[in-house]
């Protein structure tokens, strides 16, 4: 038989620290939404304050109890906020109000929005202010002509009117839209994915003409930044695997990787600077 | 006992004067901030602007009073609080856009329904959303690409606002411009 004011020997400050972090963590996801505030039994939460609490000998653990409690104390004052909301003339069910908002088209939607909104009246215009800078930029600035005198290229040849066919063989403008050619380029790496698994970077990239490789470079990166890609890069060559679910956002920690295209080998030279 | 015939009529100049600072955008955000209306037009600014609120009704105008952000948010959850001299004053829209005339804003109409998604969704979760359930929702009805570039538009503009942990909450743009409580009320009642 035990005496009531013994230590109870099992407990262990590790796994109170542990329990305590946890607690913490379950805190900050409440207050970042990610759960429901009444996700939490507080009681529970306190109860296990009060059980590590005589143990505590550091000054580490006691803020560590500190803002612990600290932190519940905030999901509490988010439960009180949560059910005045319930009572509230805005409050609807999340879940029905998802389920409805899935099943509205598009159209029905913006009618509903606008038959709520007042939008504000507003006036942009230049001021007194910005016109005496804007002036005062322009005296001081050099002409056209005296700022390529100091590049040193020569006389400048006279301006003549551009078209479209002109400003896409620049490569200026594309007769296609940006995001329509990144989903054919997404489209076409999962096709590839799904039949061969992990694709050759260069295999994927490489196209006839330079232009064509830079472009599909260009669009990879994108696939790459935002999650619709990943890539492996191994001794001699790096792969690429097309997601079906993206995520859509920049990767946490992701690392920026330049990858050199020249113009005149036949196997474009990599060259990688990990940050 | 005194007569309605008494109420002082505001020289026109102050008038003009208000309007033009409600009118004319001079900092990042429309209108003028109360302790502005109140330097500018003097002691009996609150006169001066009910008397231009009658004159802009007939031009399916108003004057708006919008307390700060961090008053309407609690607001949102915490119902009726007393009012502040932070407030900011706006001329908005009295009535609503007809459907026809939704372009006249610079929004397509399925960009505002975008929009309507993003602020009902944060709505109902108390006014702050992860970014990622905005966004998972939001590519349903518009597509992954349209989506991304909606938010970052949509926060630019000041209807969304996002923080260092990625949560969307509402803007001082929908804060001021759209009616919450009608847009959630109509949202319930509308059918498919």
């Amino acid at each position: 038989m035990t005496s009531p004011n013994a230590k109870p020997e099992r407990v262990r400050l590790a796994s109170g620290r542990k329990d305590l972090r946890e607690l913490i963590q379950t805190c900050q996801a409440v207050r970042e939404r990610k759960f429901n505030p009444f996700f939490l039994d507080v009681a529970l939460a306190v109860e296990t304050l009060r059980k590590y609490f005589p143990f505590w000998d550091l000054l580490d653990d006691h803020c560590l109890d500190a803002q612990t409690i600290n932190d519940l104390a905030e999901v509490l004052n988010l439960q009180k906020s949560q059910l005045r909301y319930q009572s509230s003339a805005l409050y609807t069910a999340p879940e029905a109000l998802e389920k409805k908002l899935r099943a509205l088209s598009v159209k029905r939607l913006g009618e509903t929005f606008l038959k709520s909104w007042h939008p504000i009246v507003e006036r942009e215009q230049l001021t007194v202010g910005g016109i005496r800078e804007g002036l005062r930029y322009w005296d001081q600035m050099l002409s056209f002509e005296e700022r390529r005198k100091r590049l040193r290229l020569g006389r400048a040849a006279p301006p003549t009117p551009t078209d479209l066919d002109s400003l896409v063989r620049s490569g200026i403008m594309t007769r296609e839209d940006f995001a329509k050619n990144l989903r054919k380029l997404w489209e076409e790496l999962r096709t590839q994915t799904a039949e061969n698994g992990a694709v050759k970077y260069w295999s994927f990239v490489r196209r006839e003409t330079y232009e064509e490789t830079v472009q599909r470079a260009y669009y990879v990166s994108f696939l790459l930044t935002y999650g619709f890609a990943k890539m492996a890069r191994g001794d001699t060559d790096m792969t690429l695997v097309g997601l079906d679910t993206p995520t859509g956002k920049v990767a946490e920690g992701s690392v920026s990787y330049p990858i050199a295209i020249t113009r005149s080998s036949e196997s474009q030279i990599e060259q990688g600077i990990g940050t | 006992m005194q007569e309605s015939g008494d109420e002082k009529r505001f020289y026109s100049d102050k008038l003009k004067h208000a309007i033009h600072l409600l009118l004319f955008k001079r900092g990042k955000m429309p209108g003028a901030k109360e302790w502005e209306l109140k330097a500018s037009i003097g002691k009996n600014y609150k006169q001066v602007i009910s008397q231009l609120d009658a004159l802009l009704s007939d031009f399916d105008l108003q004057v708006k009073k919008v307390e700060p952000e961090h008053h309407q948010n609690r607001h949102l959850v915490e119902g009726e609080l007393e009012s502040t001299d932070d407030a900011r004053y706006f001329v908005t829209l009295r009535g609503t856009l007809a459907p026809k005339e939704a372009r006249l804003s610079g929004w397509r109409i399925d960009n505002l329904a975008a929009l309507t998604v993003a602020i009902a969704y944060i709505v109902t979760k108390q006014g702050k959303a992860p970014r990622e359930e905005v966004e998972k929702l939001l590519a349903e009805k518009v597509g992954r690409w349209k989506t991304l570039t909606l938010l970052d538009a949509f926060t630019r503009n000041g209807y969304l606002k996002e923080d260092e942990a990625g949560s969307l909450s509402l803007g001082w743009r929908t804060l001021s411009e759209v009616n919450l409580r009608d847009l959630m009320t109509l949202l319930a009642e509308t059918g498919r």
